[in-house]
């Protein structure tokens, strides 16, 4: 068993070699599927990050009236935190707070530190800013807030100023990722049958191979298992070079994408999630390639 | 040693063989009710013109194709009925050379006979004393690392002789095996099977080169239009 097995490798890793053009011709089609991959991977990877980054943006301020007292905003602040599955942050900002931050801000700016100093009472309003773990979830917060409005301590809450724009956030981050979805199963579909059609002519062109073998008495693993291995190193093959390349390109292009990009580095994402996308390529293009290769074979072994 | 005047073992038994093909243009009758007995150790020559029927027969014994009636017994045993792991083992106990050669393109000459020793999982050092004896039979050790393309017809046709020889089949059928030879090419082919039968091979050699047939002086089928019309035991062609 051991020895036919070896005989398998031996025969496929000859016919990988020995037909050297046509194998190039299917590595270069599975760099397709490779391809294909690698761009679902950084759709998902750009668009979550441009995603976060504007949610990241997003938020709801309350800011409370000028004679609330600390406690009563930190029991808000409490009642808010106790919603964990849509209020991801709740910070509250004192008047001092506001104000520092103020000055901070704009401490280049002698107009505004100047127009500061002239009011005679403190300007700011205590407030809490409040973040949700996505834009759908703020609507839920801002009936829990109008419904605290009651206790008499908020001044204004900025959700209904904003809502328009959170709502189309929305909307986009849903549909983005629903196109990206199905984007992804439309490409890969098509890459399916390239793949298939490549193989499968690949298969046609060595019948007259098959039909020996099987006339010599070779049993159907023994001809199709070197078809299997061959179907390996095409996808292994492939893999190697698409890769080289492509971090090739990523080392130039990384620049230019944190331009266009919001910062988003690409060369980062890669390293913490270069492992799996290698075994995502690979296990694709390894199954790909063994079921084209095992359904194209089928046709020839049934004499 | 096969030998007329001793009696020999039945080998093959072809029954009421009919083989038609539906085509385009109509049925064609390929074999009509074929009866034939081959014993153990017989060389015959099975002749006839071209669409005669011989390759035909080949093609049922190996299995390539299917009898629309009739079958064939290999030693008791019905070949047609046979599937998977019988019907393998079945075409191990037959060496084919074919009109065509049916060489392994992308493997050395070899390869291509280590290939069936390999199939049937035979360990490699039996493989390299067979491969060695055996090309020296037919003569073509010196292209042992050559591939079928760079080979000559006869070379070849070499070749497609020593992988049917070299699993040690039980029969050897041999397709128009001097249809691409030359004179002195064809006789050297047909000494070498003389040599193998002599052996104690059955050889079944299909051909309508009269004088391959008349060199032989063994057991003659005709074979016309699907139909044995002639069985002479004294080699005699009658076409």
């Amino acid at each position: 068993m051991l020895t036919i097995f070896k005989r398998i490798l031996k025969f496929g890793f000859l016919g990988f070699w020995r037909n050297k053009s046509l194998s190039l011709q299917v590595i270069f089609i599975m760099g397709v599927v490779v391809f294909s991959i690698t761009s679902i991977f950084l759709f998902e990877q750009v668009g979550n990050f441009l995603i976060d980054q504007s949610e990241q943006k997003v938020d709801i301020s309350v800011y409370f009236k000028k004679d609330a007292t600390e406690e009563a905003m930190l029991n808000l602040k409490q009642d808010l935190i106790v919603f964990t599955d849509q209020v991801k942050s709740v910070d509250y900002i004192s008047k001092k707070e506001a104000n520092e931050i103020f000055i901070e801000k704009h401490k280049d700016d002698k107009f505004y530190l100047e127009a500061l100093s002239q009011v005679q009472e403190e300007p700011f309003l205590a407030s809490l800013n409040i973040k949700a773990f996505s834009p759908g979830q703020y609507a839920f917060i801002d009936e829990f807030l109008q419904s605290k409005e009651s206790e008499n301590i908020i001044e204004k809450v900025s959700y209904s100023k904003n809502k328009q724009v959170i709502d189309q956030l929305f909307y986009i981050t849903s549909n983005v990722k629903r196109a990206g979805l199905v984007g992804g199963i439309g490409i890969a579909l098509l890459v399916i049958l390239i793949t298939f059609n490549t193989i499968k002519l690949t298969i046609l062109s060595l019948r007259d191979e098959i039909t020996t073998s099987r006339l010599v008495g070779a049993s159907n693993w023994f001809i199709r298992g070197p078809f299997l291995v061959q179907s390996i190193l095409y996808a292994v093959a492939s893999v190697i070079i698409f890769d080289v390349i492509f971090v090739g390109f990523i080392i130039f292009l990384n620049a230019k994408m944190q331009t266009l990009f919001l910062d988003f580095n690409l060369v980062t994402v890669l390293k913490s999630n270069g492992l799996y996308l290698i075994l995502a390529q690979l296990v694709c293009t390894i199954l790909l390639g063994s079921i084209s290769s095992f359904l194209a074979s089928r046709r020839y072994l049934k004499m | 040693m096969a030998q007329d005047d001793k009696p020999l073992l039945l080998m093959i038994k072809f029954q009421n063989l009919t083989k038609i093909y539906n085509t385009q243009a109509g049925k064609i009758i390929a074999l009509s009710n074929v009866n034939l007995e081959i014993a153990k150790g017989e060389l015959i020559s099975v002749v006839g013109k071209s669409g005669a029927g011989k390759s035909t027969l080949v093609k049922i014994f190996t299995r390539e194709e299917k009898p629309t009636k009739g079958g064939i017994l290999f030693n008791d045993v019905n070949i047609c009925a046979l599937k998977g792991k019988k019907l393998q083992e079945m075409r191990r106990k037959i060496g084919v050379i074919h009109q065509d050669y049916k060489l392994l393109a992308d493997k050395n000459v070899r390869e291509n006979l280590c290939y069936v020793m390999q199939v049937v999982g035979v360990c490699d050092s039996t493989i390299d004393k067979d491969v060695q004896k055996v090309l020296e039979i037919v003569g073509i050790e010196n292209r042992i690392c050559h591939f079928p393309h760079e080979l000559s017809g006869g070379e070849k046709q070499r070749l497609a002789i020593a992988r049917a020889l070299i699993h040690r089949p039980e029969i050897i059928i041999a397709d128009e095996p001097t249809g691409n030879l030359d004179v002195y090419n064809s006789y050297e082919v047909i000494s070498l099977f003389k040599k193998i039968n002599e052996m104690g091979t059955t050889i079944l050699l299909l051909t309508h080169d009269k004088e391959v047939v008349d060199s032989l002086k063994k057991r003659v089928i005709t074979l016309d239009q699907g139909k044995v019309i002639g069985d002479d035991k004294k080699g005699r062609f009658i076409l």
